[in-house]
């Protein structure tokens, strides 16, 4: 597998994975505001920090009003992790190895891609129309993963793939749960206990994970049980604990993956260390998602550093592919 | 009478499917027949399902200017193109002969040039070529074969006969879209194949990689091959990844391979470094190797020349094989077969006259506005004159190029192109300009294709074929009539 080929299918999965997590991401808070008690606030330009992306949207913005954040993130090309601009990216690197993927791959990128192209201009005009090209991006981003799951050999290129996906899905979970360290409580006390509840079905419900959650944990829905679910249940898709066993399984695939099997195993070790109970200190949450964030980015400057970048005589940074 | 044909005109142009009586010729008859007997809206409808097809398998060409959008469906016409067996056995013979030729006439070139000090091509004509390369000079390569893969355009004329336009020995394209459209016609038209003797053409892959593969240093092992792209904005990145995808090859680029000092080529992969055997590069000299050619160029490999000529790579076409893909150097092909085989060319050139000899050149300058003028080593159909459809400006303006550089002009009649019945409309079929462009394959053997790329001008009237000019395709059926 060339360096090349292997770097571009892990980008075009990434890629993919980033525009369906910020469609949920703008979904859940889109629901979320929706479902607030009085007395809850909740400001849109907290979606930017979370995303990573207050600089930027700062370059060209002077306020923080929703719709103009909502055009930042779905379908303004100067965002490179805008939905638009992220599967933009994905097309042009699935025409770099189309040789390596199942025929269809292509078509069906390509359709996303003129589906979200027509259709961003009407969905940041309103919530409804808003939540219906979003539920589509997410809708056909599903149907490239089945497509690749059930019609793909699951070869060399697919663990790059795969890694890809995984390393965007575990990233961009502890991404939607930061959220919840966003929002301004309501001051009286059943309230607050209230709202603090909705806010964790609507984090669960973003990532698909309440049905599951109820499952599997129970119906009381509380914050450190939402989080432990989130960040450690070994057996859900979107779940921290789960994507990294996705990754070691990758890695265990490949050669020399030493270093980066290494690094994954750490913070897997340290996922399962976690006291999610102290996460009712929202200051403490923030803190520690962007710690995970952190070491998922260790974990991906290894994956480069030992399997794209390693014959190159020289080592090119590349910014304009990551996100932060 | 068939309804799709009516008020078709004939014996202005040689019709390639439909006699001077408005009958159709014997090998396209069962295909008219079948047309005309399909109920009404059925043609329209199979149209649109092959312009559905082409959209979702993705057949695509890239044309440079089109900003934003950098591939477009590929424009095909349901009506195929037909050439009888009998004649194409002739022709497979002419540009199987022609290659051979030509390939014994550029390893002269770069080795004794016995051609040149028998006087037989022009020492002036050699040192004006601009593909020539010195940097190939005392090399032979495996076979004594420097052109692996050429596409040759045929063109038919008034008179009926088929004619050599030109030979396509750098990067000739177009053979992905030759097998693209038969696919594209076997899901339109199944029934046809059933019943008619069409020969195949979806051997083509399978020969290519066994040309590619006698060109390995390392005879007995399984060859790595890997086709050299410049990259996704080539007009022809479809191509080279669909002959990798067919080949099972590695698709690469110049940053994917590097020459290490023991003058071996490998290529980075997530393992490490991959010796790579046989190249069929789509990039042009001038951009293959840094350190020889152009210094600038980011697309090449720096060493690979090094690492040709030390044999440890086979690279197809070899670097210098353009020096025969010069119109100039065309003229001389009858000429060039004449000498190495001993035998007269099967195919003839179209009459050519060389802007360098100065009574040639006089001749071009006086009848500009009948003559086709072309530059020595464009393609695509670039900086080339029209002369009848030009303007007295345009005319001026080539009459002042040919001056200032004689050797880069040569000119030809304007041909009067064969028609084929192309589908307007949806329900009427009308004559379209159409030229033919075969590919042929030489390493340790010979093989031509059976037929070629139909390209054809989709505007009424229009001559242009090129894809990249706004032409379009066909099928290309050779039928064996029993003849």
């Amino acid at each position: 597998m060339l360096s090349r080929v292997a770097e571009n299918l892990y980008w075009m999965a990434r890629y993919l994975e980033r525009a369906d997590n910020t469609a949920r991401f703008i979904n859940s808070v889109t629901q979320m505001l929706l479902d607030l008690p009085r007395g809850a606030s909740f400001g849109w330009d907290v979606l930017l920090k979370v995303a990573g992306l207050d600089e930027l949207y700062a370059q060209y913005h002077d306020d923080e009003r929703e719709s103009d954040i909502i055009r930042f993130l779905i379908q303004d090309e100067r965002n490179p992790s805008s939905i638009l601009a992220s599967i933009q990216c994905a097309r042009e690197n699935t025409r770099t190895f189309r040789e390596v993927v199942p025929m269809e791959l292509w078509e069906r990128i390509n359709g996303l891609y003129l589906y979200v192209r027509d259709q961003a201009e009407h969905a940041t005009q309103g919530r409804s129309q808003r939540y219906a090209l979003l539920d589509g991006v997410i809708e056909h981003q599903q149907a490239i993963t089945g497509l690749l799951m059930g019609s793909m050999s699951q070869d060399l290129a697919y663990q790059f793939i795969k890694l890809g996906r995984n390393l965007e899905r575990a990233d961009m979970t502890t991404r939607i749960l930061d959220v919840n360290s966003a929002v301004r409580l309501p001051a009286e006390a059943s309230a607050a206990q209230f709202a603090r509840e909705r806010l964790w079905v609507t984090t669960l419900n973003a990532l698909s994970a309440y049905l599951m959650y109820r499952r599997h944990v129970g119906m009381d829905v509380a914050g450190a049980s939402v989080l432990r679910y989130l960040l450690c249940d070994k057996h859900f898709p979107r779940s921290v604990a789960h994507c990294l066993g996705e990754i070691e399984d990758c890695l265990a695939q490949l050669v020399d993956y030493q270093e980066p099997l290494r690094l994954a195993r750490a913070l897997w070790r340290r996922l399962e260390t976690i006291d999610c109970a102290v996460y009712a200190d929202t200051e403490r949450l923030h803190h520690d998602m962007d710690r995970i964030q952190a070491e998922l980015g260790a974990l991906h400057a290894a994956i480069s550093q030992r399997y794209f970048y390693r014959y190159q005589p020289t080592v090119v940074a590349h910014t304009t592919q990551d996100q932060s | 009478m068939n309804h799709l044909l009516r008020d078709y005109p004939v014996q202005a142009f040689y019709d390639e499917l439909i006699a001077p009586d408005g009958a159709p010729r014997p090998a396209a008859r069962p295909l008219l027949d079948h047309l005309a007997g399909l109920p009404v809206g059925e043609l329209a409808a199979r149209r649109r399902a092959v312009d559905a097809a082409i959209m979702t398998t993705g057949i695509t060409f890239t044309v440079y200017c089109d900003a934003g959008n950098i591939d477009r469906a590929w424009p095909f016409d349901i009506v195929p193109r037909i050439l009888a067996k009998h004649e194409w056995m002739q022709v497979e013979a002419g540009l199987k002969q022609r290659l051979l030729a030509i390939n014994l006439f550029i390893d002269d070139l770069y080795n004794a040039q016995r051609i040149v000090r028998d006087g037989v091509f022009p020492l002036e004509v050699l040192s004006g070529s601009q593909n020539f390369r010195p940097a190939c000079q005392g090399f032979s390569p495996p076979f004594g074969v420097w052109a692996h893969i050429c596409g040759t355009d045929l063109v038919r004329d008034r008179d009926g006969k088929l004619y050599v336009l030109e030979d396509n020995l750098r990067v000739p394209s177009g053979v992905s879209y030759m097998l693209q459209n038969r696919q594209l016609m076997k899901r339109l038209f199944p029934e046809l194949f059933q019943s008619s003797e069409i020969l195949p053409v979806d051997d083509y892959p399978a020969r290519l990689y066994a040309t590619l593969a006698a060109l390995s240093p390392r005879p007995g092992v399984r060859p790595v091959i890997a086709v050299l792209t410049p990259g996704i904005f080539n007009s022809a990145y479809f191509e080279h990844s669909y002959l990798a995808q067919q080949m099972g090859a590695f698709l690469v680029e110049g940053g994917d391979l590097v020459v290490q000092d023991d003058d071996c080529v490998y290529m980075k992969t997530i393992a490490g470094l991959r010796r790579v055997d046989v190249i069929y590069r789509r990039i042009d000299d001038d951009f293959l190797d840094p350190e020889i050619f152009r210094p600038d160029s980011l697309l090449g490999v720096p060493g690979l020349m090094r690492a040709w000529r030390a044999g440890k790579v086979g690279i197809a076409n070899a670097p210098g094989s353009g020096v025969a893909d010069d119109k100039v150097v065309y003229a001389f092909v009858p000429q060039i077969i004449r000498y190495y085989l001993g035998e007269s060319p099967i195919l003839p050139n179209v009459p050519s006259w060389l802007c360098m000899y100065d009574d040639q050149r006089d001749y071009v300058l006086s009848h500009l506005d009948q003559l086709v003028v072309k530059p020595a080593n464009e393609s695509g159909g670039y900086g080339m004159l029209i002369g009848p459809r030009a303007s007295e400006l345009e005319r001026a303006r080539f009459a002042a190029l040919i001056r200032a550089n004689p050797r880069n002009y040569m000119a030809q009649p304007t041909l009067a192109l064969s028609t084929a019945p192309t589908l307007v409309n949806d329900d009427h079929l009308e004559p379209r300009h159409v030229d033919l462009r075969p590919f042929v394959l030489q390493a340790d053997s010979l093989y031509a294709t059976t037929g070629g790329l139909t390209r054809v001008a989709l505007q009424a009237g229009s001559l242009i074929v090129n894809s990249s000019q706004g032409g379009g395709a066909k099928d290309t059926w050779v039928v064996d009539t029993g003849e």
